[in-house]
Parts: C-alpha cells; sequence; structure tokens
C-alpha cells in the first residue's frame, strides 16, 4: 500500500506536457526509484504503450534527460521520448516518457529461468555497457533491479538516474555492487567501476548466500579477497572465475576487451563441457567391453584347438 | 561551499539554543544537515521536533534513521545539500536575470543548460563539511557506525573533481567548560586518522547548542581557540559585574 503522503498517481490521471502538450494517460505504477516514480502509460488516442518518470526534483530529473539527451545519439533505438512538465493540480512536476520496457529484473529472471541464463545476458549486459561507456558515460548504479530482462534475454537498463561522466563522482550507488563498499578502489565513475559492480552483480546471481555473509563483517575488514574466496570456494563459479576476477581487480583496459574476453571464455566454456560427452565412455562399459574380448578370444582359442 | 553535519540521537539539555545556533550558521553561509540516529525505540517527540528546527534553521535537510542506513544518508544528504546550495544561488541569478522565476518555470531546453551548469558546479566547486558528534552517553553504542560513515563520507567526498575537506567534532568535552572537542583537523584523507573517537568520556550533558557555535567559529578562526581570547572578555565583564553588585 502506498503511503498517504506519497499517493502516486492512480490508474486513469492524466499528465498533460506543459510544453508540447502531449496527453498520457496512467494505466498503474511500476516502481519508485531514488529520484522518482515511474508509471505504464499510453499516449492518448495511440495505442502504443510508455514508461513514464514523474521526478521529486526537478533539477535531479533534468540532469537524468540531459544525460540520456546525450545518449539518443548513439544508440540505434532511443530510450527516451520525449520529457515535459505537468501542472498535477497542486504544484508543478517534471517528467519524462521512455520506452517500456516489458520483462522481470535481472535476479527474479535468473531465479525463475536458472542459472544457466547468466553466461548469454551477461554478455548482452557487457554490450549495453560498453555503448555506454563508448559514449564517456558510467553507469554507477548497477545492480539486479536496474537490468531489465524481457523473455528471451533481451537485456535493458533502466534508471539512468546514477550515470556520471567518467572521471566524475558516482552520482548513485548500492553497498553490495560499489566499489568502495569493498575497499576496493574510489567512487569515481570509470569503466571499471561498472565492471566491479557487474562482477559483484554476478556472484549475487550465483551465489547469494556467499554473498551476503561475506558483506556482514566489519566494514574495515571488507575486501576484494572476501569476494575471491567465494570465486574459489563454489564450483558454480568454475567458467567465470578467471573473467569475474579479472573485472574485481579492475584489470580490464575497457568494456570491449571485457566483452570479447566474456565471449570467449564463455563459447570455450559451452564447446569444452559438450565434447567430453561422446569421448568419456564408462569405466563399467570398457571393463565388460575388454572381458568380452577376452572371452571371445578363449572361445577362438578352444574352438580352433577341439 | 561550507557544511555542518550534526549526528545526534536526541534532545539538547545545556547552554545556548541549538537552533538559535544554526540560524548563526546560516548567516555566516554555512547550511546545517542534521541526522538523527536511532535504532531502538523512539527519538522522542521533542528530540525529532529539535532536530527538524535545527535543520531548518540552519537552512539544511534533517532524516532520522538507523544505523545500517547512516553511511548512505549522510552521503545523500551532503551531495544534495551542494546541489542545492548552487541551485539557490542560480535562481538567484535567474531572478536578477529574467526579473522573475526559477529553474523550474524555464522551458526544456533552457533548463537542460542551467542544470548542465549546476552540475558542472556541484563537481567541481570547493567543499567543507564539519561533522559534529553527539557523544552523550546514549550515542556509545553507535559510534562505531558513525566511524565508518565518516570514512564512507570521505571517500565519495574524494571522488569529486573539487577539493573537499572534513573536520569532526564531538560534544561535550571531558570537563564542564569544554563544550567541543576536535577529533580530525581539515583533511581530504582520513587514511591516517584511525579511532577517531578513541579518547572519548561519555557524559549526560547534550550542549548542542553552544557545540554548534564553537563549530561556526571554527570555521571563522580556522581554530577552536580563536575564542580564548573573547572568553577572557566575559570573564572580564563578569568581573565587573561582581563589582557592580558588591
Amino acid at each position: 500500500m502506498t503511503t498517504l503522503s506519497n499517493p502516486g498517481y492512480p490508474p486513469g490521471t492524466v499528465i498533460t506536457g506543459k510544453w508540447r502538450n502531449s496527453r498520457y494517460i496512467v494505466e498503474r505504477m511500476l516502481g519508485k526509484g531514488a529520484n522518482g516514480k515511474v508509471y505504464l502509460v499510453h499516449r492518448a488516442g495511440v495505442r502504443g504503450r510508455y514508461a513514464l518518470k514523474v521526478g521529486h526534483d526537478a533539477l535531479d530529473l533534468q540532469s537524468e534527460i540531459n544525460v540520456l539527451n546525450a545518449l539518443k545519439e548513439q544508440m540505434p533505438d532511443p530510450y527516451l521520448v520525449e520529457a515535459d512538465d505537468h501542472h498535477d493540480g497542486s504544484h508543478e512536476v517534471s517528467f519524462y516518457v521512455m520506452r517500456y520496457i516489458e520483462g522481470s529484473p535481472l535476479h527474479r529472471f535468473i531465479r525463475k529461468r536458472g542459472t544457466e541464463w547468466v553466461s548469454l545476458i551477461g554478455l548482452k549486459l557487457l554490450e549495453k555497457l560498453s555503448v555506454l561507456h563508448a559514449s564517456g558515460y558510467a553507469f554507477g548504479d548497477l545492480k539486479p533491479d536496474n537490468v531489465m530482462v524481457s523473455a528471451y534475454g533481451r537485456v535493458e537498463l533502466i534508471d539512468y538516474g546514477g550515470v556520471s561522466s567518467f572521471g566524475r563522482s558516482v552520482k548513485q550507488f548500492t553497498e553490495w555492487y560499489d566499489r568502495g563498499y569493498w575497499n576496493a578502489g574510489s567512487r569515481t565513475g570509470d569503466v571499471s567501476y561498472d565492471l566491479f559492480s557487474f562482477a559483484v552483480m554476478c556472484i549475487g546471481l550465483l551465489d547469494e548466500k556467499s554473498l551476503r555473509e561475506a558483506s556482514c563483517q566489519l566494514p574495515q575488514t571488507r575486501s576484494v579477497a572476501d569476494l575471491q574466496l567465494i570465486l574459489r570456494r563454489n564450483p558454480v563459479f568454475k567458467p567465470y572465475a578467471v573473467w569475474l576476477n579479472k573485472a574485481l581487480c579492475g584489470n580490464f583496459a575497457d568494456s570491449r576487451e571485457a566483452l570479447n574476453e566474456w565471449k570467449k571464455r564463455m563459447y570455450e566454456g559451452t564447446v569444452k563441457s559438450a565434447r567430453p560427452i561422446p569421448g568419456r565412455t564408462p569405466r563399467w562399459l570398457r571393463n565388460a567391453f575388454a572381458l568380452s574380448l577376452v572371452i571371445m578370444a578363449c572361445a577362438v582359442y578352444f574352438f580352433f584347438r577341439s | 561551499m561550507k557544511q555542518i553535519l550534526l549526528i545526534t540521537d536526541g534532545c539538547s539539555n545545556v547552554g545556548a539554543s541549538p537552533v538559535l545556533a544554526a540560524a548563526h550558521a546560516l548567516q555566516d553561509g554555512i547550511v546545517v544537515n542534521v541526522v538523527g540516529v536511532l535504532d531502538y525505540g523512539t527519538i522522542g517527540e521533542l528530540g525529532g521536533l529539535e532536530i527538524k528546527e535545527i535543520a531548518k534553521a540552519g537552512g539544511g535537510i534533517h532524516r532520522i534513521v538507523g544505523t545500517p542506513q547512516l553511511a548512505q544518508t549522510m552521503q545523500m544528504m551532503t551531495r544534495k545539500t551542494v546541489v542545492q546550495t548552487i541551485q539557490q544561488a542560480v535562481n538567484k541569478e535567474i531572478q536578477h536575470i529574467l526579473g522573475s522565476g526559477s529553474l523550474e518555470e524555464l522551458p526544456p531546453d533552457k533548463r537542460s543548460q542551467v542544470v548542465e551548469v549546476v552540475d558542472e558546479l556541484a563537481e567541481t566547486s570547493s567543499l567543507q563539511v564539519a561533522l559534529l558528534i553527539d557523544a552523550s552517553a546514549s550515542m556509545k553504542p553507535k559510534l562505531a557506525a558513525v566511524e565508518e560513515a565518516i570514512r564512507d563520507l570521505m571517500l565519495s567526498l574524494k571522488a569529486r573533481l573539487g577539493s573537499s575537506k572534513l573536520s569532526v567534532f564531538h560534544f561535550p568535552g571531558k570537563h564542564s567548560g569544554e563544550d567541543v572537542v576536535m577529533d580530525v583537523d581539515w583533511t581530504s584523507d582520513l587514511d591516517g586518522a584511525r579511532g577517531m573517537f578513541s579518547r572519548l568520556q561519555m557524559k549526560g550533558a547534550t550542549p548542542t547548542g553552544p557545540a554548534l557555535l564553537k563549530v561556526i567559529e571554527f570555521y571563522r578562526y580556522g581554530t577552536l581557540e580563536g575564542n580564548q581570547s573573547w572568553q577572557g572578555d566575559s570573564s572580564q565583564e563578569e568581573g565587573m559585574l561582581g563589582d557592580y553588585v558588591v
């Protein structure tokens, strides 16, 4: 239930743009972010559905819009539709409209469909990140809630409120996925900051219990070594360990390199795990075969002797 | 930009009004933010009200949180206040140029440009944050978390492009005349400072107001002792008054 002080808009509310006059009708609330609420809406008179974010603060929202505008040129299919203001009876609020991505947050998708999806989704997510990085931005607040996965593993980053230019301080972060939290480096937005978050996210998806335990210890003793220990202990990480280790240590030069290496390791992994199956014969079968050869040899020997 | 971040868990009970002290701070261009730290029970109606009033008088924001959210909250408040301070200055300029209006009323393309400038300034301007910690008896179990949160804040500040400095004070001091004790002088690196609150003596009194005034003086003169001459004067006045009485 929503609280009285923060009710949000009920379904059917019409949001009208002050500058561009577009009208959107609220279907339901999709979620609440750090600096606004996101609604599922459709444009009046048109079938298409969109996600519409209403900001708590015009300034915060505008700096998010600025980033999205800057990214518009780089992205093949733009995310931002339009930005405007709306007068909701009591006061003026800013909002922007974005593409609606139907799907579920990463952690729920994995829980439902299984951890074998991690390699493919990881690959797609790294592709997204490398586009962002190529434009000179770090995502910042990378966590499962901010990664939407639609059917068949299509991946989309949502909530660009934490995005900052390279070299600037990270605007928003979440403890577990923050490099500073693990005493592993600064909170400056750069390629390795995002890759670090990505690595912790993978660890959380594959072995949440161990990550939770590691995060419970004293803040001053928390370190990358604890994360590396998880990688060594749990065999589930075998195909990922080398890559994740490299990301945790900030050893990738850029996200292209990280992406290529992920690709290489994941595909190598599938080939390797696929090959031994036809090659390896169970021991009992080999022994039985050897035994049958011996028996046959004996039979042939006795046959000719008689 | 100058900020004071007061971390407390209840009501002041000694000396000058902390609300008045916060108003003085704002007059000096120092924004006062207040975090009420609460793990069990309630902060009390009076305590909650005082926290709100101090922040209002000091032009800042207030939050009441448990120790697990402390680090995140302090970081958010500091950041928000930086942006707000710049926003206020920008709004003043907009009013100056356009005669009226504010950032929110600008058309989207103009606003986008202004916000770019605000973001730039928020990242690059120099920032000072004085942390003032209530170290009265009830705060004792929370001080380890407070110290961790301070280190975490420093980490966030270090990532800024502009110069960022932090200092740490706690109150009350060892004896009754000492309203505040400096734990860490202005620094942009806390790595050397281990165990900030090791030489602490817990007492019941909570002189929030006087402690705030001392930190304002610290901002003004760069030292807590800068006011000693003034203290001397006051004792002289007292002496004179005594003479009159006799």
